[in-house]
C-alpha cells in the first residue's frame, strides 16, 4: 500500500500485529494522522524479522523508519523480536514502539529492559486510540531527529 | 466274834488309807498301821486320845449332837462324802487330808470309822490346775474375739465375756447348751466324724482356717462371723476352741468395695472407648469390652501382653511414660488420676493385622497395687475420614475459588480484546457514517456503541474486582492517613466538581495492602460524594479501636441514605439501587470494598436511614506503630 506523502518522501512504518482488526484500526488512525506513512504489516515475529532482513518475499522491503510492535504474537513473540532488533547493529537505531493491549507491569519493565523506545497501551476507546496514534506520528515521525539511513551506524 | 474281829482288823491293817475308829466321845479307839505312819505316832500313843490330836478341826464337830439333831443324825449327814480337812502329825506339821466316814454299831454305841487319805499330791495338782486355769481364763477373757469351747457333743463348756457380749447371753445361759444356739449351721457339723474320717481328722481339716458362718444373737438377730478352730485335749476328751470374730464391718466394707468395683466396672464397660490399664512397664493388666471388640482379641489374650501388641508404635511414648509419671507425680498433689498425655495419635493394630487410626489418652492411677496407667483409646477412623474429606473439600474449594478468580481475570482480560474491536468499529461506524445512512441506522449504531461501552465498563470492573484476590500485595504496616490522602488526590476532580467537604480525624497505622486501602477509601468517599442529591456533600472519616485489636474506620456522609433492606444487597457484585440515568456506574464499587476488607481479614457494614446519610464502617488489623 503505497501512500504518497504530503509533498515529502514516503515514511515507512512496520506494524507487527496479528489481529487484522487492530491492523485496520491502526491503519485508519495512521492514515488520518499522516497520509505520507507507508504502512507495512508483518503478522508475526518471524515475518517481521524476515522483512527487516529482506529475506524471502521481502527482498525489496525498505528499511522502516518506525516499528510498531505488539507483544503477543504467534511463532515469535514481540519480546523476542525486540531483543533481536536491539541486538542488531543495523536495526537497533530504528525506533521501536511497543503497542499492545497489555498493561502488565512485567511487560512494561521487560520491554524497557530490552530497550524499547517507548511503551504504549492500546486504549479501549476509539477516540483515545486515534489520538495516541496521532501523538506517535507527531512525536516520532515529525519531531524527533533520527539518524540517516546509514546502516550499521552506531548512535 | 473274835474271828470276825480278827478278820476285820486284818482288813483294817491292809487298807491303803489311814483308818481311825472314834467313839462317841471323840476318842480314838482303834487305828491301823497307815494311821501310825501318816501321823507319826505309835499306836499306843493314839489309842484313847481325842481325835482332835490328829485332826484338829472339822471332824470332832461333825459327830456332835446339837440342838437340832442327834449325834447319829449328824453323822448320817457326813457319811459317804469326802470331807477335806487338815491332818496334824506328831511333829505338829499339817497336811491336807480327805476323810470318809462310816458308822459302826458296837457295844460301846455307835463308833465312827474314818478313812483318812493324804491328799497332798492331789491338792498340789489342784492348785496347779487352778493356777493354770486362771491364766488361761485370763487369756481367754483378754481375747478380742468371742471364744467358745465346745465338747465333741457340741455343747458349750466354756466361753468368755466377749462371747456373752457378742451374743447377748449371760454366761450361765450358755454353758451346757448346744453350740447351734449360737451358730445354727456349719460349726457342729464340722466336728463330726463321718464314713471317711474320724472326729479328730474332721477337726484337723478345719484348724487354722477362717470359716465364714452366720451367728445368731439371743434376740434372734443374725450377723456374719469368721471362726477359727483349735483342738484342746482335756480330761473330758477333745474340746474345740472356737474364736469367733464378728465380720459385719468387714463384710460391709467388702460389699461396698464389690459395689464400687461393679460400678467402676460398669462405667468401664459402658465407656464408648477402649479402655486399658497397664503397668509402668507397658504391660496390659485390665481392659474393657470395647478394647476386645476394637482390637479383636479376647481379654485373656491381651492380659499380660505388652501394649505394643495393639499399638506397635507406642514405644515412642512408653519410654517417656515413666518420665511423664515422675513429672506428673511431682506436681500431682492429691489427685488420684492424672492425665499425662492426651490427643496422642497412633495407628492401632487389630488381631487380624488390620490397622485403625486411634487417639490415646494416658492417665496415671495410684492404686493399692502401685502405679498404673489408664489408656483410653478412641477409634478415630470416622474422624480421620471426615478430616480427610474436609481437607479435600477445602482444597477443592480453594482450587475452585482460585480457578474462578483466575477465570474471572482471564475472561475479563481476554474479553477486552474482541470487545475493543466491537467498540472501536461501532465507534468508527458512528463517526464515519452518522447522518449518511438513515435515522434508524443512526439509532442502531448508537445502541451498539452504548452497549459496547457499558460492556467495557463491566469488564473493566470485573477485572478490577478479580485483581483484588489475584494481584493483591502483601499486607504491610501502612499509614491509613497517607492512604486517605492519596484517595483524596485521586478523587480531586469529583471533589472539586461537587464542592464536597471531606474531613477526617487523625488516622492510625494498620496492616494493609496500601493500594487496596487507597481504593477502599476512594470508592467509599467517591460514593459519598456521588450519592449526594442536591446539597454540598460533607464526608467525615474517623477511626476507633475495638476489642479485637482492630481499628474500625467510619466514612460518614450526609447524602441520600440507603433503605435498611438493601444493607446487604449493596455489597453484591453489580448491584445497583438506582436507574442508570440517575447515577452512573456498574455497581461494582462496594463489592470491591467488601472484597478488599475481607482480604484484610476484616468486615464492612453500613448504617443508614433513607434521606439521612450513611455511615460505612470497616475493621482492619492494627499496624505496628499502635
Amino acid at each position: 500500500m503505497t501512500v504518497v506523502g504530503l509533498g515529502g518522501a514516503p515514511i515507512d512504518v512496520l506494524l507487527v500485529e496479528d489481529s487484522p482488526g487492530d491492523v485496520r484500526l491502526t491503519q485508519e488512525a495512521l492514515h488520518e494522522a499522516n497520509r505520507a506513512i507507508h504502512l507495512h504489516v508483518a503478522f508475526d515475529g518471524v515475518e517481521a524479522m524476515a522483512f527487516l532482513a529482506r529475506e524471502g518475499a521481502h527482498t525489496a522491503a525498505p528499511r522502516p523508519d518506525l516499528i510498531l510492535l505488539d507483544l503477543n504474537l504467534p511463532r515469535m513473540d514481540g519480546r523476542e523480536v525486540l531483543a533481536k532488533i536491539k541486538a542488531s547493529d543495523s536495526l537497533k537505531t530504528i525506533p521501536t514502539i511497543i503497542l499492545t493491549t497489555s498493561e502488565a507491569e512485567a511487560d512494561i519493565v521487560k520491554s524497557y529492559q530490552l530497550q524499547a523506545n517507548c511503551f504504549l497501551s492500546k486504549p479501549v476507546q476509539l477516540d483515545a486510540f486515534e489520538s495516541r496514534v496521532k501523538s506517535i506520528n507527531e512525536f516520532w515521525l515529525m519531531k524527533v531527529k533520527l539518524p540517516n539511513h546509514a546502516e550499521g551506524r552506531r548512535i | 466274834m473274835p474271828t470276825i474281829e480278827t478278820r476285820y482288823l486284818a482288813l483294817l491293817e491292809a487298807a491303803p488309807d489311814a483308818m481311825v475308829l472314834v467313839n462317841p466321845d471323840g476318842k480314838i479307839v482303834l487305828v491301823n498301821h497307815q494311821a501310825e505312819k501318816q501321823f507319826g505316832y505309835r499306836r499306843e500313843h493314839l489309842l484313847g486320845q481325842r481325835v482332835t490330836l490328829i485332826i484338829p478341826q472339822g471332824f470332832d464337830e461333825r459327830l456332835v449332837a446339837d440342838g437340832t439333831r442327834t449325834a447319829a443324825e449328824a453323822l448320817a449327814q457326813q457319811i459317804g462324802m469326802g470331807i477335806e480337812l487338815s491332818g496334824r502329825r506328831s511333829d505338829a506339821s499339817t497336811f491336807p487330808i480327805e476323810i470318809m466316814l462310816s458308822p459302826v454299831q458296837s457295844a460301846e454305841g455307835i463308833l465312827v470309822t474314818a478313812a483318812i487319805r493324804d491328799i497332798t499330791a492331789r491338792k498340789e495338782a489342784e492348785k496347779h490346775l487352778a493356777q493354770m486355769e486362771a491364766r488361761y481364763r485370763g487369756l481367754l477373757e483378754a481375747a478380742p474375739d468371742a471364744m467358745v469351747v465346745v465338747n465333741q457333743g457340741g455343747q458349750i463348756v466354756l466361753l468368755n465375756v466377749q462371747a456373752e457380749k457378742q451374743f447377748g447371753y449371760q454366761r450361765d445361759e450358755l454353758l451346757g447348751q448346744a453350740v447351734t444356739t449360737l451358730i445354727p449351721t456349719g460349726f457342729a457339723e464340722r466336728l463330726r466324724a463321718d464314713g471317711t474320717r474320724t472326729a479328730a481328722e474332721a477337726l484337723a481339716q478345719q484348724i487354722g482356717t477362717g470359716i465364714e458362718l452366720c451367728a445368731r444373737r439371743k434376740d434372734g438377730s443374725e450377723f456374719p462371723i469368721e471362726i477359727m478352730l483349735s483342738p484342746l485335749q482335756s480330761d473330758e476328751g477333745m474340746l474345740v476352741t472356737a474364736a469367733i470374730r464378728n465380720i459385719t464391718e468387714r463384710k460391709e466394707a467388702e460389699r461396698h468395695l464389690a459395689q464400687m468395683e461393679s460400678r467402676y466396672r460398669g462405667l468401664l464397660e459402658a465407656a464408648p472407648d477402649a479402655m486399658l490399664l497397664m503397668n509402668t512397664d507397658g504391660v496390659i493388666v485390665l481392659m474393657n469390652l470395647q478394647a476386645e471388640k476394637q482390637f479383636g482379641y479376647r481379654k485373656d489374650e491381651l492380659s499380660g501382653q505388652p501394649l505394643r501388641t495393639i499399638i506397635p508404635e507406642v514405644w515412642t511414648i512408653i519410654a517417656d511414660v515413666k518420665q511423664r509419671i515422675a513429672g506428673a507425680l511431682r506436681s500431682a498433689g492429691n489427685s488420684r488420676a492424672q492425665e499425662i498425655g492426651a490427643g496422642l495419635e497412633f495407628t492401632g493394630q487389630r488381631k487380624n493385622g488390620s490397622e485403625l487410626p486411634i487417639e490415646v489418652t494416658l492417665s496415671i492411677l495410684q492404686t493399692t497395687e502401685g502405679l498404673l496407667v489408664t489408656v483410653a483409646i478412641r477409634d478415630i477412623t470416622q474422624r480421620k475420614k471426615a478430616e480427610a474429606r474436609l481437607l479435600q473439600t477445602v482444597q477443592e474449594l480453594n482450587r475452585s475459588n482460585e480457578e474462578l478468580g483466575q477465570f474471572a481475570y482471564i475472561a475479563s482480560h481476554d474479553l477486552q480484546e474482541p470487545l475493543r474491536m466491537v467498540a472501536s468499529y461501532t465507534q468508527l461506524l458512528s463517526k464515519r457514517y452518522k447522518g449518511k445512512l438513515d435515522a434508524d441506522a443512526d439509532e442502531f449504531i448508537a445502541f451498539a456503541v452504548d452497549g459496547a461501552n457499558r460492556m467495557q465498563l463491566l469488564i473493566q470492573d470485573l477485572l478490577a474486582y478479580s485483581r483484588i484476590g489475584t494481584k493483591g500485595e502483601d499486607l504491610l504496616d501502612t499509614s491509613a492517613e497517607k492512604a486517605l490522602d492519596s484517595a483524596l488526590i485521586n478523587l480531586g476532580g469529583a471533589i472539586e466538581h461537587s464542592g464536597a467537604q471531606v474531613t477526617h480525624d487523625p488516622l492510625p497505622r494498620v496492616f494493609a495492602d496500601e493500594r487496596q486501602l487507597i481504593q477502599l477509601f476512594q470508592n467509599l468517599i467517591g460514593n459519598a460524594i456521588k450519592y449526594q442529591g442536591s446539597t454540598v456533600p460533607h464526608v467525615h472519616v474517623s477511626s476507633a479501636r475495638n476489642t479485637e485489636k482492630q481499628w474500625v474506620f467510619s466514612v460518614r456522609d450526609d447524602g441520600i441514605g440507603i433503605e435498611p433492606k438493601y444493607f446487604e444487597k449493596i455489597f453484591g457484585m453489580f448491584q445497583r439501587l438506582h436507574k442508570r440515568e440517575e447515577f452512573a456506574g456498574t455497581g461494582i464499587g462496594l463489592a470491591i470494598c467488601k472484597k478488599i476488607v475481607e482480604r484484610h481479614g476484616g468486615n464492612i457494614c453500613v448504617e443508614s436511614q433513607l434521606g439521612h446519610g450513611s455511615t460505612f464502617r470497616f475493621a482492619l488489623a492494627e499496624g505496628n506503630a499502635n
